[in-house]
């Protein structure tokens, strides 16, 4: 809670008064990878986008709609590798879709009986079937409802900031609610592996579960060599210092290692509808292939912001890649050898079994309602 | 321009300690990048499709800078006006960019001291060049010179070394090494190295005063030197108080070092991330592949730094902008970048490349390891091998162009034509480096100007419907005689260097062209495998040289002078050819002192230094033919140096020579008769020609009237000679 607001003072001060320039630092920031992790990402991205509604001007609510939107693609290209700005900005406008037809429902009761019908219907025939009617349904709740706009019309700033202060407190007990199921999860004298030491939940999830249950288990962190090895010597000293048993494996041992280990946890930096997740270390997709040959479950701990609307088509266009220089430093400089240095991973759902949520434990087949619980289909696009 | 508007800061937190600045010096003072940095400063150059500045201002970025300082002298007003128009002028800019103008400065020294006399500097500030490409965590940085600076109270500069493996290819440019105390990093000496292609013997000498109290030390010279510092204010004061201070380097870190008197420290700061400079198209090149490659991650070419820029990248390091157009059939390889509205042709191919925008290449071309540049037309079933095209060239059909191309902007080669290796062609004609305002390189001495011989354009390259001027490197003349042969000629890079080399040191003729050996632990085992005769002549050369300056600077006495010059000759064992050589490159040196300095024409000069010195050569030549090398010498060298009105040079020398009975009539006559024919000597010659007459005339005259007083017969002929003359 203290990192994000102390950054975000730091962006106030740059300079205050002026919405745009605070925008483009923040996006300048993005640019250079200045802020670190998802989480901080998050809780800094709705600052800004409370600043950006608190101060936006609009005659209709579309407008405003279509302002966030514009603000979220640009956000969302300035990192094109990191999910968490787009995700709660999508939250955001799905709040405040949901705020729209709830006052067309109340002003228009016959159009708000067809638009709330028409979702239980199945989406394919609804597809060929019915556009047209549906848009000029929607033109006409339009009309009307600019024609009543200026009589009755909910405080929508008021809403979005309402639902922006309540994601922020959801992002910020985010660990609680995982917290609670993974009590569940770990037995006494389970031996659990991690390939993901730098994810703060995986952290407190065990810490979290030893305090409580004070269950004795052993934790094999990978060292995730070369970009995390630092990271993941740091997590293993956390973990011992609370009287966990931690053994840092090298990468290559994780498929022997694998027959003895109960469970894998690991961290998602981003979990797709298709179930499948981006995760922040490189290697992480092997060591959830090898759970799956083994039979192995796989956990993954995951914030419900992580949760995007996106489908992995090209699974190169969300991994990221860092310097080839650490994987093989030395280089003839005749004959050079570029190689690919991954710092990041897609595991595909097949490899994982369950993800546990602050809202729950899910299947991966099951992500895709989850998601679009929160967010709207208009909202997956955002460039125009 | 030069601002002083410093603005308040209302980070009341920050006032103390972050309020930091940074100096940025835009030029590199060298003429590294010639032809096309004739055209455009350095710094402006696109380096992967973003300007190198903006490696730098991306770097600053990062740190807690306030204010970044550009200190711009060539060009000056480009680089403003670039500043002026980029993102860095904006209000979200992280920190305020002013530039100041310091059309004056030659060197880091001089502009060290226009910015002390401005007063810009009020605190602890970095120093850095303009082209420094680097993902170093300045955090850290800053951390450890917090942490020195609390300790150590003498301490003045923070260095930053990247430490660079084996085979590193930014290592090899400037090779220096840094002794340093292992516990705490403190830098105890620096010495640059010489090159390794230049095969000189590398020592380094410590005075064993500066090792005192330390207990350990390491030498190193496997780090990076990317020219990135932290500076307390002291650092311009003592550039003002030693105004002799040129190099950062070479002068004021090893002076500062050296000092008893300042008793100041300097500290290294080792890192491993990425740092290095683009300090000539070698280190261009390997930087630009560098960065493809991501090795400056998270400063990569698809986070989109420059605003309008629109990058996605691919596996395998392939870098697109949006609306580039690609023919079905083209392949496009490995570590390729390519800038917006770009058309790559059917079947074309191109790998390890960067393109700008609007560029258009033709179908069937093949381009490798290349950089083109924006607004570039390759026709159809063109070559290109690892060259350098800049923005607005047109390259006609079927054109070749081998290793190490480089063609500046604007040039048009017509169809058909095949470049050689190493050709460098620009579009405008580059005349004078004094006119440009681009001779402002600490190292081109003037008499190297470029003689005018180029200036119309090179139809054999471009064709005659063509546009372009060959650009011949004016410090690489010299060398064209010596036996280094096409292996000189390798690249857009290992030639560069080579010539680069070639202007430290007047008489240091690359011999060989060898590829840098692979060892780093030891400095000397580099050389030592390769017991090459040309060492003890190399080094001799420059020690000899510095010799005889020495004395002529000190004004010694001539058995002084001569008995060191003995000394260092059998030391290292070398012939009195080349004791001959010395004495004339250090005297012809300290006429053009004379002459540059303008205290004395070049007649006068000459003949006071050859009256006072000339007498030397008789202790260096014994018989007629060391006599006669003698003059020939005296003529290679006056050519080699390039110096103004060297005719007149020339014959002053060998006249006063005569004068001061060093050459006898029958010497010079038989030197005449079997002078070298070569048509370079021809100019030269002209004067010379004339005396040589004129003294056969007089002899002839004089034996005629007094055949019987033939022992007389030379003194006469002097004083008719020199009264003649003056």
């Amino acid at each position: 809670m203290s990192l994000p607001s102390s950054a975000h003072s730091s962006i106030v001060t740059i300079n205050s008064s002026d919405i745009n320039v605070t925008i483009e630092h923040f996006i300048a920031r993005l640019k250079r990878h200045q802020i670190d992790g998802p989480y901080a990402m998050a809780l800094e991205t709705l600052q800004l986008l409370k600043r950006f509604i608190s101060q936006a001007r609009w005659s209709h609510v579309s407008e405003l709609i279509e302002k966030i939107r514009q603000l979220a693609n640009r956000l969302e290209k300035a990192q094109p590798t990191a999910f968490a700005c787009g995700n709660v900005i999508r939250r955001i406008l799905a709040v405040v879709r949901d705020e729209e037809e709830e006052e067309l429902r109340s002003n228009s009761p016959q159009a708000a009986s067809s638009s709330v019908a028409e979702p239980m219907i199945s989406s394919m025939f609804n597809l060929l079937q019915k556009p047209e009617d549906n848009q000029q349904k929607q033109q006409q709740q339009q009309k009307q409802q600019k024609q009543r706009s200026t009589k009755t019309r909910t405080d929508f700033r008021q809403v979005a900031i309402q639902g922006i202060k309540d994601l922020i407190d959801e992002i910020t007990n985010i660990d609680d609610g995982i917290q609670q199921i993974a009590i569940d999860l770990i037995h006494d004298h389970e031996i659990l592996l991690t390939p993901t030491p730098e994810s703060k939940t995986v952290l407190k999830f065990l810490l979290k579960t030893r305090e409580r249950s004070n269950r004795r288990f052993t934790v094999l962190v990978t060292e995730g060599f070369p970009n995390n090895t630092a990271k993941a010597h740091e997590f293993a000293k956390k973990l011992a210092q609370h009287n966990i048993e931690t053994i840092v494996i090298p990468d290559s041992a994780v498929f022997a290692l694998m027959t003895r280990v109960g469970k894998v946890i690991i961290g998602t930096k981003a979990v797709f509808i298709n179930g499948g997740s981006i995760t922040s270390t490189s290697g992480v997709s092997a060591v959830c292939e090898c759970a799956h040959e083994f039979k192995t479950p796989v956990f993954a701990v995951a914030g419900l912001y992580k949760f995007s609307p996106l489908y992995p088509f090209d699974v190169e266009k969300f991994v990221e890649f860092g310097g080839s220089q650490k994987v093989l430093p030395q280089m003839d400089p005749e004959h050079r050898l570029d190689t690919l240095n991954s710092i990041t991973d897609y595991v595909p759902p097949e490899n994982i079994d369950i993800y546990i949520t602050n809202v729950g434990g899910f299947a991966p087949s099951f992500i895709y309602r989850i998601a679009w619980d929160n967010y709207k289909q208009v909202d997956v696009q955002l460039e125009m | 321009m030069a601002g002083k508007k410093v603005k308040d800061h209302p980070k009341d937190e920050m006032v103390q300690d972050d309020r930091l600045q940074a100096i940025v010096l835009t030029d590199s003072f060298q003429t590294r990048f010639m032809p096309l940095s004739y055209d455009k400063p350095r710094c402006l150059l696109p380096l992967a499709n973003v300007p190198l500045l903006e490696y730098t201002l991306e770097f600053l970025a990062k740190a807690p800078v306030k204010e970044v300082y550009l200190v711009c002298s060539a060009h000056a007003s480009l680089i403003s006006e670039y500043i002026e128009a980029s993102k860095w002028n904006l209000p979200w800019s992280p920190f305020k960019v002013f530039t100041i103008m310091s059309p004056e400065a030659r060197s880091v020294g001089d502009a060290m001291r226009d910015l002390d006399n401005k007063g810009v500097i009020t605190g602890d500030f970095v120093l850095m060049s303009g082209d420094a490409v680097t993902n170093l965590d300045f955090d850290k940085f800053w951390d450890f010179h917090k942490k020195v600076h609390a300790k150590d109270k003498d301490h003045i500069v923070t260095t930053c070394l990247s430490k660079a493996t084996q085979f590193h290819r930014t290592r090899a440019f400037q090779p220096a090494c840094f002794i340093l105390d292992k516990s705490d990093n403190r830098c105890l000496y620096y010495q640059e190295i010489p090159l390794p292609s230049s095969k000189l013997k590398t020592s380094v000498e410590i005075d064993p005063d500066l090792l005192e109290g330390v207990d350990e030390f390491v030498l190193r010279n496997d780090l990076i030197d990317c020219r990135i510092d932290i500076c307390s204010p002291l650092v311009p004061a003592i550039f003002q108080e030693n105004f002799d201070y040129q190099m950062l380097r070479s002068d004021f870190v090893k002076g500062v070092l050296s000092s008893d008197l300042l008793r100041k420290h300097v500290y290294a700061y080792i890192t491993e991330e990425y740092a290095a400079r683009v300090e000539s198209w070698q280190s261009y090149d390997s930087i630009s592949q560098d960065f493809i490659g991501r090795w400056c991650y998270p400063l990569v070419l698809d986070s989109n730094l420059m605003p309008d820029q629109t990058y996605s990248y691919e596996s395998s390091h392939i870098y697109k902008e949006q609306g580039v157009v690609l023919a079905q059939s083209c392949k496009i390889g490995k570590c390729t970048a390519i800038g917006s509205r770009t058309k790559v042709g059917e079947s074309a191919l191109v790998e390890n490349c960067v393109i700008g925008r609007n560029c258009y290449i033709g179908s069937g071309a093949i381009i490798r390891d290349s950089h083109i540049w924006d607004n570039t037309i390759i026709g159809n079933n063109s070559v290109i091998n690892h060259s350098i095209i800049a923005s607005d060239t047109k390259l006609g059909t079927n054109v070749v162009l081998n290793d190490g191309c480089i063609i500046g902007f604007n040039v048009v080669i017509e169809d058909g034509k095949e470049l050689p290796r190493g050709v460098r062609i620009n579009g405008t004609p580059v005349k004078n480096l004094e006119d440009n305002g681009f001779g402002l390189s600490e190292d081109e001495q003037p008499e190297e100007a470029p003689k005018n011989t180029d200036l119309e354009i090179a139809f054999e390259f471009c064709g005659s419907k063509g546009r372009g001027y060959l650009y011949e490197d004016p410090l690489s003349e010299d060398e064209l005689d010596s036996p280094i042969g096409e292996e000189m000629i390798s690249g857009l890079s290992h030639r560069l260097d080579e010539v680069y080399l070639s202007d430290n040191s007047i008489s240091s003729v690359t011999k060989s062209k060898k590829k840098r050996t692979m060892s780093t632990n030891s400095v000397y085992t580099d050389r030592e495998d390769d017991p090459t005769e040309y060492e003890d002549e190399e080094d001799f050369g420059i020690e000899g040289v510095a010799t005889v300056k020495r004395a002529i600077e000190n004004n010694h006495d001539l058995d002084t002078a001569l008995l060191e010059l003995n000394t260092l000759r059998m030391s290292l064992n070398v012939s009195y050819h080349d004791v001959r050589t010395v004495t004339v490159i250090a005297l012809l040196d300290r006429v053009y002192h004379f002459i540059a300095t303008q205290t004395l024409g070049p007649k006068d000069a000459t003949n006071k230094v050859f009256a006072r010195w000339g007498p030397m050569f008789r202790r260096e030549a014994f018989d007629p033919e060391e006599y006669i090398d003698l003059m020939d010498v005296l003529m290679e060298q006056v050519v080699l140096q390039d110096l103004e009105k060297r005719d007149l040079i020339l014959f002053s020398a060998f006249n006063t020579l005569y004068d001061s009975d060093i050459l006898e009539e029958e010497i010079i006559y038989s030197w005449w008769a079997h002078v070298s024919k070569d048509p370079k000597f021809d100019d030269v010659k002209k004067v010379v020609a004339k005396w040589v007459e004129w003294l056969q005339e007089a002899d002839e005259e004089s034996s005629d009237e007094e055949e019987e007083e033939e022992e007389s017969e030379d003194e006469n002929d002097n004083e008719v000679g020199s009264e003649d003359d003056r």
